[in-house]
């Protein structure tokens, strides 16, 4: 895996030229290393920008490549915990690579991926859920997105998990100390309060995974798949919502052989549009496979928009939408009206599309949205659940306790305060270098 | 020449006695030290073996081939399964001993082994040569010369006795405690701490009219079992008259004296500086900690069938002894009782566990091996359990085979052990059922099942045993049988299996059985009880104890994941200080027992893993 108490260095922003790139170092020697970096003096101010100019070789007479600000981060009032530096210089690759080269050669060694924010970790600055909220932050494609990554990053579902693990751990404390005091001479639960306790704590982990698809929607984004007969406008469509020209458009019938695919942020929602190929009977090798191929889209999609003009629409898929397209030439109404051509009535079609997706891009504040807390809340939930129906069938203590104990681990698993190695490989695997 | 042992025990109270009879067994000649064999397996406390989770250890105990059962089930005189209102898996055993004959009967049992020598003295000094143990000298007498050597000092060293403002040295009531040792064992470097226990007064059974006052209704009658479930695998029907003990509470006049005279307690002037344990609050604790509870439970229990002394359960205290008869003679009932001896406060040294290996060998000196409260435990059955852990390893050590060693998801025994070494004590110790993570698996009625195989790969399991739980298993796995093919008239009118009947909570094998429908279950008359409980665990929780065994099962990988010997956690990047010194200080032996370890994290033990696969000792370091 990782070894964690020397000195790391990457380029934290992305690939490609900019105005500004930010090479960034954390460790012990982060501030020792940038200092034999640049032509500055004397040690730098923590958490103030410092302008000065870097060279990059040990050669004294070296010229300098770049004026660059640098910013010292002194432990443990940095990102990681430990002293972090971060060079902001201009944004060319060459010069990026260049100083990382440098501070390598100065003692430092490349970050892995993820190495930073598993740093944070490690010092106890994050824990593992908001860890994966950096990642998910920095993947974010729709504001919706990011706006829930940063919610996780703030701990808010840190603390709807700490409050469901803090009341059943005050109920399993009571549990356990009727099993181990039989002789004191009353119930540290009263039988009857057992059941409604626990009730109540399966019910804040429904709570938190009905919210789940919808925060799972969020985060993943989902499929919309525009199939249809030949020639009603498919392509048309998929280039008004896509915004762009992506899909060729002609008059001649089975035009599109093959899956297209666009992402989109629909208000929020980020989703990946696929233009099909039109379904008909025929005897063409390619496009027989391209039909084949839409059905299976239809198939696998969170919603099928099924694009008519006169004909009768062919139902594919079980959550489908149907559009009439060509709204512009006078026809009689079916399904929402829209006009690929003019743009008349697209926004009825998102709305359509929201609604029949079932997920409200409300503004509220989503809570789960990442498959493993789904699947540990889950867990809680079946435990909770099971050890509710144990207590209403009088079952003795300790079988309730049993379950109980199960809900606990699962819910510590989330926070990482339980975490087998696989699974944090897992998770830090995730990140980018330098993030 | 100096006398040479093969093992020498320090002690024979309840951990010293089977650390002394598990190595004899085993072959060892030992030495057992102690001031007089009048004190032999005495209970200068509660005069009573098992309890919740404590009943579990005896259980375990006797089924690896040790002592403290059969001394119980051949001198109890009111025995109780506890917690018999809930499943199987917490019940536990409790049984009021004869005190007198109960030490009588572990005297003569170690008489019978002949690899038993009694050292009749006082030990003074540990012999160490290099880093490892080379004998014993005793005080102002001879020195011995042992390979392994076995302290269990109880809260004989550096004991200190608080009645009131009297203070004197000693190790109990009216012993001297042990001071050159507890120097000699300081000397070593190792860790050390001090804590606090207590014992209540006792009272003259015939100044106490128990006739009366339990018609009257001042005291509640509290009666055993019958027929009692005996403690032992090996015991037969327990026909011995069974006594009664009494139910008082405390009044308003208890609090009160007891607030008007705290200023008196060593316990709340600062006069005691140990630490005592919270689950057995002294009086004085339960009066001013807890001031909303109105009334505490008080229990009045001979010591024996015809002893004089009768011990009050639940009123340990330090006060000055005036204070103690005001106490005892505001209980209802108890106007004009006597007082035989005060309750008394003890402080005492102990050695932070962490020292120790999950042999209970230290770590600093090899073939020095520690076991009961000098581990910061209390309770007779936690020293037992610790003794004979410590037994079979001295034997190991001294005859050169390859020790023993019980894990967490076998045993309380395994947890015990593991707690103490992994997690040191800041209080006295002392085993629940809680501290089990995997409870439903641990019950008293399956522990030969669980490991009377491990105490004959130990070679403390002797022939008779061994048959003896052959034929027990092979009837435990035909009852098994017998219940999946007995048909039976379900209420819809079917006939299905018994076993299928059973997974209904409501229908009970015991009722079955008695009904005669299942004419093929055998169980053996005096542990009819654990026959039953066996085979009705087994198949109506069968659900809870698969998921429980699919944990152990998906734990085991990390959980005994060994840490080499040697392993340098400071070489290991990314680990904070503090974590680096609490895993130096415990030296883990495997990932499962770092990630016990309070203040290191799942994190620091993910980083851990990563290096304990990478690394090879170098050829120095072994």
């Amino acid at each position: 895996m990782f070894s964690t108490n020397d000195t790391i260095v990457a380029i934290a922003t992305p690939p490609g030229r900019g105005g500004i790139g930010v090479v960034r170092l954390s460790g012990p020697d982060a501030h020792a290393i940038t200092l034999r970096l640049v032509t500055h003096n004397g040690s730098l101010r923590p958490r103030r920008a410092t302008l000065t100019r870097i060279a990059c070789t040990t050669d004294a007479a070296a010229e300098p490549i770049d004026q660059v600000v640098v910013t010292s981060f002194p432990r443990p009032h940095s990102y990681t915990g430990d002293d972090v530096v971060e060079v902001s210089a201009h944004g060319s690759p060459v010069i990026l690579r260049a100083i990382v080269e440098a501070a390598i050669d100065r003692g430092a060694r490349l970050a892995e991926p993820g190495e930073f924010t598993l740093r944070a970790f490690l010092n106890g600055r994050i824990d593992l859920m908001q860890a994966e909220a950096v990642a998910d932050l920095i993947d974010a494609v729709t504001p919706l997105q990011a706006r829930a990554a940063f919610d996780q990053l703030e701990g808010t579902l840190t603390a709807a998990i700490a409050g469901i693990d803090a009341a059943l751990f005050d109920l399993v404390a009571r549990l356990e100390a009727s099993v181990d005091f039989p002789d004191e001479g009353y119930h540290f639960v009263e039988p009857g309060a057992l059941g409604r306790a626990i009730d109540d704590l399966a019910g804040r982990t429904a709570a938190l995974l009905a919210g789940a698809r919808r925060g799972q929607l969020i985060r993943d984004g989902l499929q919309i798949a525009i199939v249809g007969r030949p020639n009603v406008g498919k392509s048309s469509l998929f280039n008004a919502l896509a915004g762009a020209a992506r899909a060729i458009v002609t008059d001649v019938p089975g035009t599109t052989r093959d899956l297209v695919t666009e992402v989109v942020d629909l208000d929020g929602l980020r989703v990946t549009l696929v233009d099909t190929a039109g379904l008909r009977e025929t005897s063409e090798r390619v496009e027989s496979e391209g039909v084949e191929r839409a059905r299976r889209a239809a198939a696998v999609a969170d919603l099928v928009l099924i694009v008519v003009d006169e004909d009768e629409a062919e139902l594919v898929g079980t959550k489908h939408l149907v559009v009439q397209n060509k709204a512009d030439l006078e026809r009689p109404s079916r399904g929402v009206r829209v006009s690929a051509v003019t743009g008349a009535g697209l926004d009825d079609l998102r709305r359509a599309i929201i609604a029949a997706l079932d997920v409200e891009p409300v503004r509220d504040r989503p809570a789960l949205t990442n498959v493993r807390h789904i699947a540990l809340v889950e867990r809680a939930h079946v435990s909770l659940t099971r050890a509710a129906g144990a207590a209403r069938r009088s079952m003795p203590e300790e079988f309730v306790l049993a379950d109980l104990q199960d809900a606990r681990a699962a819910l510590e698993e989330i926070s990482g305060r339980r975490a087998s190695e696989a699974l944090l490989e897992h998770i830090f695997a995730r990140f980018c270098i330098g993030k | 020449m100096k006398q040479h042992f093969d093992v020498i025990v320090i002690g024979a109270g309840h951990a010293g006695c089977e650390a002394a009879h598990a190595a004899a067994r085993l072959g060892a000649h030992v030495g057992l030290c102690t001031l007089s064999t009048d004190t032999v397996a005495h209970m200068p406390c509660n005069p009573a073996v098992g309890g919740t989770a404590k009943g579990h250890l005896v259980r375990e105990i006797d089924a690896i081939g040790g002592l403290m059962g059969r001394a119980i089930d051949a001198t109890g005189i009111q025995f109780k399964l506890l917690n018999r209102s809930r499943g199987p898996a917490v019940w536990s055993p409790r049984a009021q001993a004869d005190k007198k004959m109960y030490g009588r009967w572990v005297k003569h049992a170690l008489d019978a082994e002949a690899n038993v020598e009694w050292l009749i003295g006082k030990a003074g000094r540990i012999l160490v040569s290099g880093e490892r143990v080379v004998g014993l000298a005793l005080e102002g007498a001879d020195e011995y010369a042992c390979e392994a050597l076995v302290m269990t000092t109880g809260t004989f060293l550096n004991g200190l006795i608080h009645i009131g403002p009297d203070q004197h040295a000693a190790g109990r009531a009216g012993e001297p405690p042990s001071r050159e040792l507890a120097e000699s064992l300081k000397s070593l470097g190792f860790e050390w701490g001090r804590l606090k226990t207590g014992t209540p007064p006792r009272l003259d059974r015939e100044s106490i009219d128990f006739d009366r006052h339990a018609d009257d209704g001042t005291f509640a009658v509290e009666r055993g079992d019958m027929p009692p479930v005996p403690f032992s695998f090996l015991s037969g029907a327990i026909d011995r008259p069974q006594i009664d003990c009494y139910l008082v509470h405390t009044n308003d006049r208890v609090r009160d004296l007891v607030r008007a005279n705290i200023d008196r307690s060593p316990l709340f002037n600062g006069q005691i500086r140990g630490i005592g344990p919270r689950y057995c609050p002294s009086l004085e604790d339960k009066i001013v900690r807890f001031p909303d509870k109105e009334r505490h439970q008080i229990f009045l229990e001979p010591e024996g069938v015809d002893a004089r002394e009768i011990y009050v359960n639940g009123f340990s205290m330090s006060l000055p002894r005036d204070v103690q008869a005001d106490l005892v003679h505001a209980l209802p009932g108890l106007e004009d009782a006597v007082l035989l001896r005060p309750g008394y406060a003890v402080e005492y040294d102990f050695i932070q566990p962490t020292e120790l290996t999950r042999r209970l060998e230290t770590k600093r000196v090899r073939g020095l091996f520690l076991a009961g409260q000098i581990n910061g435990t209390s309770g007779y059955e936690e020293a037992a359990a610790q003794g004979l852990v410590a037994g079979i390893n001295a034997a190991h050590r001294a005859l050169g085979r390859e020790g023993f060693e019980l894990h967490r998801d076998e045993s309380y025994i395994g947890i015990l052990v593991d707690d103490l070494i992994t997690k040191g004590c800041l209080e006295p110790y002392r085993m629940f059922t809680s501290r089990a993570e995997h409870r439903l698996l641990l019950r008293i009625d399956n522990a030969d099942l669980r490991l009377t195989p491990r105490g004959r790969d130990a070679g403390l399991v002797d022939n008779e045993r061994w048959d003896r739980f052959c034929r027990r298993r092979s009837r435990f796995d035909r009852n098994l049988c017998v219940l999946e093919t007995t048909p039976l008239r379900a209420s819809s009118g079917d006939r299905v299996p018994a076993a299928q009947l059973l997974r209904q909570p409501e229908i009970r094998l015991v009722d079955l059985i008695a009904q005669g429908v299942v004419p093929h279950f055998e169980s053996e008359p005096s542990s009819a009880a654990i026959d039953i409980a066996s085979a009705e665990t087994t198949i109506k929780y069968a659900g809870y104890l698969r998921r429980q065994q699919a944990e152990i099962e998906r734990s085991r990988k990390d959980e005994r994941r060994r840490i080499p010997p040697a392993f340098p956690f400071e070489r290991v990047p990314g680990l904070s200080r503090e974590v680096v010194q609490r895993l130096n200080q415990v030296r883990p032996d495997t990932l499962g027992q770092a990630l016990r370890i309070p203040g290191v994290t799942p994190a620091a033990v993910a980083v851990l893993a990563s290096y304990v696969g990478r690394f090879t000792p170098h050829p120095n370091m072994l």
